[in-house]
């Protein structure tokens, strides 16, 4: 019964969204206060009955109810009980789902804490997040539907892919997913003031948080991918440009620039055609990332081609939303009054330099991830665009625009004065300039970019606080004054500094890690030793184990500093035995932040086995870089002049200033 | 009956999220007013912060002085606006088409869709439920289900194994129940009977050939227990299928010496040894056309064996036929015998491989190559 339940509830729920789509538009076009009243409610119910219909996967997945063919599937009844809940969003069917669940989650946060919205907006953006989300239940219901059932039930189901049992991969996707759907509130909120024709300072206002929540999101998840990938695939690697990864950076990059275009929308009503256009673009980037992951384009071209069911079916839904919003752009944008101007060296000049960088960066990625497809399936050909394409497009395009970051939050609006902005920066970039030195007599002249990469990584860290305390005066008014105004400072100029700094502290971490890396590769019989960075690995031995679910050959490792014992690293490949899968499974030793990281590669006669041994120094500032970017996305949320769901100030005739704080 | 009362439950809440704002924002005030206040809104709060942080020295006055233009700008165009506003007609027709789609589209439906959709009689089933329900409505699968389960948190329950391993050989599983009988062994202690079954699912596993394992078995059951019949019957069986023809046949008659002829092993026993040559079923040798095959009474035999014994019986039958037509050739009605039997017992490959076999051999003779391909093509089976 339950499982049927969640099923009705999910046909329920598209017909609510139909309804949802047509009546709130209706009413806010013809601004009939009735129907466009329908809109926060009816998305608040959409999102119960998504989240039923949710729970009831979860709990047939739960229970191990083998009627369900999704459950038989992709679960077993041997399973430790976080895969099983992870195993919901492990497949094609539960992951869009969980897609939709999110779409009509964010609709529900702008239905119930977008108060301060007005009412037309706020209709018109839950009826276009509800075109979204019925096209999406419509393609659940048609091509990959949950809830579908075997009345034979078998006896037991056929196991998650082992490669998925992994915490890092059970939370992950969610996490990625709200950042990634989380821009289809952007997208709507674009799409309805295209059709409402009112496009200023406020609606930039009322978006922000949003973006905001979404980006912060994405940034912590794209991070923990990272992460995953890097001690579970066994290379060492943190990133491989993959077109899966990039199908999340994308959105990403372009939700970046979004963030600070709309900055200078909301405070100089300038660049609106171009915020609508971003926020546009942003989710038609989200939207492709699904189709590409989704539709099985990536396995194989021609898998696609020969069953193409659900990869056309989201194919015609990305050219709906995609080509729908951008007609709509190319009538109505041009009839939007354009705002304030701008000297070229002012915050806004930077913010579009940001902007510029930025869609460049995207357009590289997106080239790069989408060429080698066109290629295959015009010509044939098969090609892989690997890190040398993106090192040569994307790596450049971060220089200039990494170089500028420091100098956009301390220059005025409308007319900046470069030089004045310098001198302010004279510190961080004296302090840019020792670190060059430093790591130069650290490390010597071999590698002559990393001491400059270093440099620019200081330089982004230093500008940031720098920003800060500048803006409170610091030196100027001594430090008790000094502290009060820094407490002071509202939440949206901490978050700037705060995220500025992580994209320091991650630049940091990936210079360092890839310029000063050291590696060996060898093959190991017991008792041998390595030495590596100062650590001293003695190999004691492989010794086979037994899991839950698999069986691995553990290699035991005793790291020496100086003859004493640091750690034991014990590194192993696992068979996972239902599917006959291997895998890997790195030994990370960390050590401040810098990482030893020890992988085993194939078995020899008498013991002896491949070995790959890495020093990465302070390869884990790159996601701790990420972190400090999402918490200083977070603190902008929680700046009280964005926060959402104060008293209506629509009831109030004149707001008091103190509301207004 | 619960199940309605929800689905009715469900689809009376969705549809008051829709009906429920529509009576009650009649009474609200003027939209377009609310509206055009939360514009200003935003625009007085812009204005504070800029007096805020000019205060705090954030800003210069200068700056400050341009940026409250500019926001007292967009303060009065949204004013303006406000008081252009007209307020929109509310029509009552959209109102009352509202309505309908609430109290008419969304259940109709909704609850079309999911009848076509959805599969109400299914109720769920839970796997621990499945296995806790009473015996008796259990299907043989749960219940093997539940002793598998069982068994794997306590793999040294031999009683357990040897409970399950005769159920696998019904189910015509004979590599699950060896593995079960091997364990039952181990855990138990070695008995004539466990031997012989454990030998039994092997020879079943092997399509009735009696391989090196299963002998080594049924000698060991033999060893237990001189005198039982089934061990010593497989063991013949076994040097027959090795070509060990003298002492297949000593074995035979000495099998069926003093053995009561209505026991249902006796007849094959005795077509085994006519096979072979032996003596004591010579005279039944048909003559002319007829071709040797299982005699009534091996058919009645069969038929009161169980399943595994009649596999093992058939197949070691049919691979009896097709050594001797290897070695010795045969007519073609051997040879179609041969290929039907194969066709019939499922083992499509062996079927097509006699099929080739027989082509190669009767290439020469038309009318019996016409034969083979017509049955060929009756039975769906492809040579090359």
């Amino acid at each position: 019964m339950i499982v049927e339940l969640g099923h009705y509830a999910l046909v329920l729920a598209f017909a609510l969204s139909l309804i949802q789509s047509v009546l709130p538009m209706v009413g806010a076009v013809r601004e009939d206060s009735r129907l466009m009243a329908i809109a926060p409610p009816v998305s608040v119910a959409l999102f119960v009955l998504v989240a039923l219909s949710f729970a009831a996967l979860t709990a047939a997945y739960l229970s191990s109810d083998f009627s369900v063919v999704n459950v038989w599937e992709n679960s077993h009844s041997a399973k430790p009980l976080i895969y099983k809940i992870s195993g919901v969003w492990g497949n094609h069917e539960g992951s869009v789902l969980l897609w939709v669940l999110i779409l009509v989650f964010f609709g529900a946060l702008v239905g119930f804490f977008g108060t301060n919205i007005p009412a037309s907006l706020r209709a018109a953006t839950l009826a276009v997040q509800s075109w979204v989300t019925a096209g999406f239940i419509l393609f659940i219901l048609a091509t990959s539907n949950p809830f579908n059932r075997i009345a034979e039930a078998p006896l037991e189901g056929n196991g998650l892919n082992p490669i998925l049992q992994d915490i890092g991969l059970a939370i992950h996707p969610p996490l990625l997913y709200v950042g990634y759907v989380g821009f289809s509130i952007t997208f709507s909120f674009a799409v309805a003031a295209l059709i409402l024709g009112r496009l200023d300072a406020a609606w930039a206002r009322w978006v922000r948080p949003w973006t905001l929540l979404a980006w912060v999101f994405l940034t912590a998840g794209i991070a923990m991918g990272s992460y995953w990938a890097y001690y579970e695939l066994g290379w060492g690697g943190w990133w491989f440009w993959d077109p899966v990864e990039n199908a999340s950076f994308m959105p990403w990059l372009a939700g970046t620039a979004l963030l600070h275009s709309a900055i200078v929308m909301e405070k100089r009503d300038a660049l609106k055609v171009w915020t609508v256009l971003l926020a546009i673009f942003t989710f038609s980037l989200s939207l492709l990332g699904t189709f590409l992951v989704r539709s099985g384009v990536l396995t194989s071209v021609h898998a696609f081609a020969t069953d193409p069911e659900r990869g056309v079916f989201i194919l015609v839904l990305l050219c709906l939303f995609i080509g729908g919003s951008l007609t709509l752009y190319a009538w109505r944008a041009p009839m939007l009054k354009q705002g304030g101007l701008f000297a070229p060296i002012s915050r806004e000049g930077a913010l579009v330099l940001n902007n510029l960088f930025l869609t460049a960066a995207t357009v590289a990625v997106f080239v790069g991830t989408l060429y080698p497809l066109a290629l295959d399936v015009i010509t044939g050909e098969k090609i892989s665009v690997g890190a040398p394409f993106f090192n040569l497009t994307f790596g450049p395009l971060m220089i200039p625009l990494l170089i500028a970051v420091p100098f956009g939050p301390v220059l005025a609006w409308k007319r900046g004065d470069l030089l004045a902005a310098s001198q302010r920066l004279y510190a961080a970039f004296g302090i840019a300039i020792l670190a060059c030195l430093f790591t130069l007599w650290l490390w010597g002249f071999e590698r002559v970019m990393a001491p400059l990469g270093v440099g620019l990584a200081v330089w982004v860290m230093t500008g940031a606080m720098v920003e800060i305390l500048t803006r409170v005066k610091l030196f100027e008014v001594g430090l008790s004054r000094g502290f009060a105004r820094l407490k002071g400072l509202p939440g949206s100029a901490w978050g700037t500094s705060i995220a500025h700094f992580g994209v320091g502290v991650t630049v940091l971490g990936i210079v360092t890690a890839s310029a000063f890396q050291e590696e060996r590769i060898l093959t190991m019989k017991p008792g041998d030793n390595v030495e590596l960075s100062g650590y001293e690995l003695t190999f004691d031995g492989v010794v086979p184990r037994k899991g839950p679910n698999y069986r691995e050959d553990v290699g035991h490792f005793t790291v020496r500093t100086g003859g004493t014992i640091v750690e034991k690293m014990e590194p192993s490949k696992r068979l996972y035995t239902a599917r006959q899968m291997p895998t890997t499974e790195a030994a990370i030793m960390t050590s401040w932040f810098s990482q030893l990281y020890l992988s085993l590669g194939e078995g020899r006669d008498n013991g002896a086995v491949d070995v790959r041994v890495y020093f990465k120094p302070l390869v884990t500032l790159i996601w701790i870089g990420c972190m400090i970017m999402a918490f200083g996305g977070l603190v902008s949320i929680a700046d009280r002049r964005l926060r959402v769901g104060a008293p209506k100030p629509a009831r109030r005739a004149t707001p008091s200033p103190q509301a207004a704080e | 009956m619960m199940f309605w009362i929800l689905i009715a439950v469900m689809t009376a809440a969705a549809a008051l999220s829709i009906l429920v704002p529509l009576a009650r924002s009649a009474r609200r005030e003027d939209p377009v007013e609310a509206e055009q206040t939360a514009d200003t809104a935003v625009y007085r709060q812009q204005l504070a912060e800029v007096d805020r942080d000019l205060e705090r020295g954030l800003i210069e006055t200068e700056a400050a002085v341009a940026a409250r233009t500019e926001i007292a700008r967009r303060l009065l165009a949204a004013d303006e606006r406000q008081h252009g506003a007209e307020t929109g007609s509310k029509s009552g027709a959209l109102l009352r088409l509202a309505m309908v789609t609430a109290l008419v589209f969304l259940p109709l439906g909704s609850f079309g869709l999911y009848l076509y959709l959805g599969s109400p009689d299914l109720p769920d089933q839970p796997l621990f439920a499945r296995l806790s329900e009473p015996a008796e409505n259990q299907s043989v699968d749960v219940l093997v289900a539940r002793v598998e389960r069982h068994l794997s948190e306590n793999p040294q329950d031999g009683q357990g194994w040897s409970v399950v391993a005769p159920v696998y050989m019904r189910m015509g599983n004979p590599k699950a129940a060896a593995n079960a009988y091997a364990n039952a062994i181990r855990l138990l202690g070695a008995t004539a009977q466990l031997e012989t079954d454990f030998g039994e699912a092997l020879t079943v596993a092997n399509d009735g050939i009696v391989s090196a394992d299963a002998q080594a078995a049924f000698e060991r059951a033999v060893a237990l227990e001189p005198g039982a019949v089934k061990p010593r019957f497989f063991l013949a069986l076994a040097l027959g299928q090795e070509g060990k023809s003298e002492e297949a046949i000593a074995s035979w008659s000495s099998l069926l010496e003093g053995a009561d002829p209505s026991e249902a092993w006796v007849p094959v026993a005795q077509a085994e040894l006519a096979k072979l040559g032996g003596t004591q079923m010579a005279g039944r040798l048909g003559s002319g056309e007829a071709l040797p095959g299982p005699s009534a009474e091996e058919v009645a035999a069969a038929s009161d064996m169980t399943d595994q014994d009649r596999t093992a019986m058939i197949s070691g039958m049919v691979e009896g036929l097709a050594e001797r037509l290897d070695d010795t050739g045969g007519s073609v009605d051997e040879w179609l015998r041969l290929i039907r039997a194969y066709s019939v017992l499922g083992e499509g490959d062996k079927a097509a491989a006699a099929l080739t076999k027989a082509r190669k051999v009767f290439a020469e003779d038309t009318s019996s190559l016409g034969r083979i391909n017509e049955m060929a093509e009756k039975a769906g089976i492809e040579g090359s």
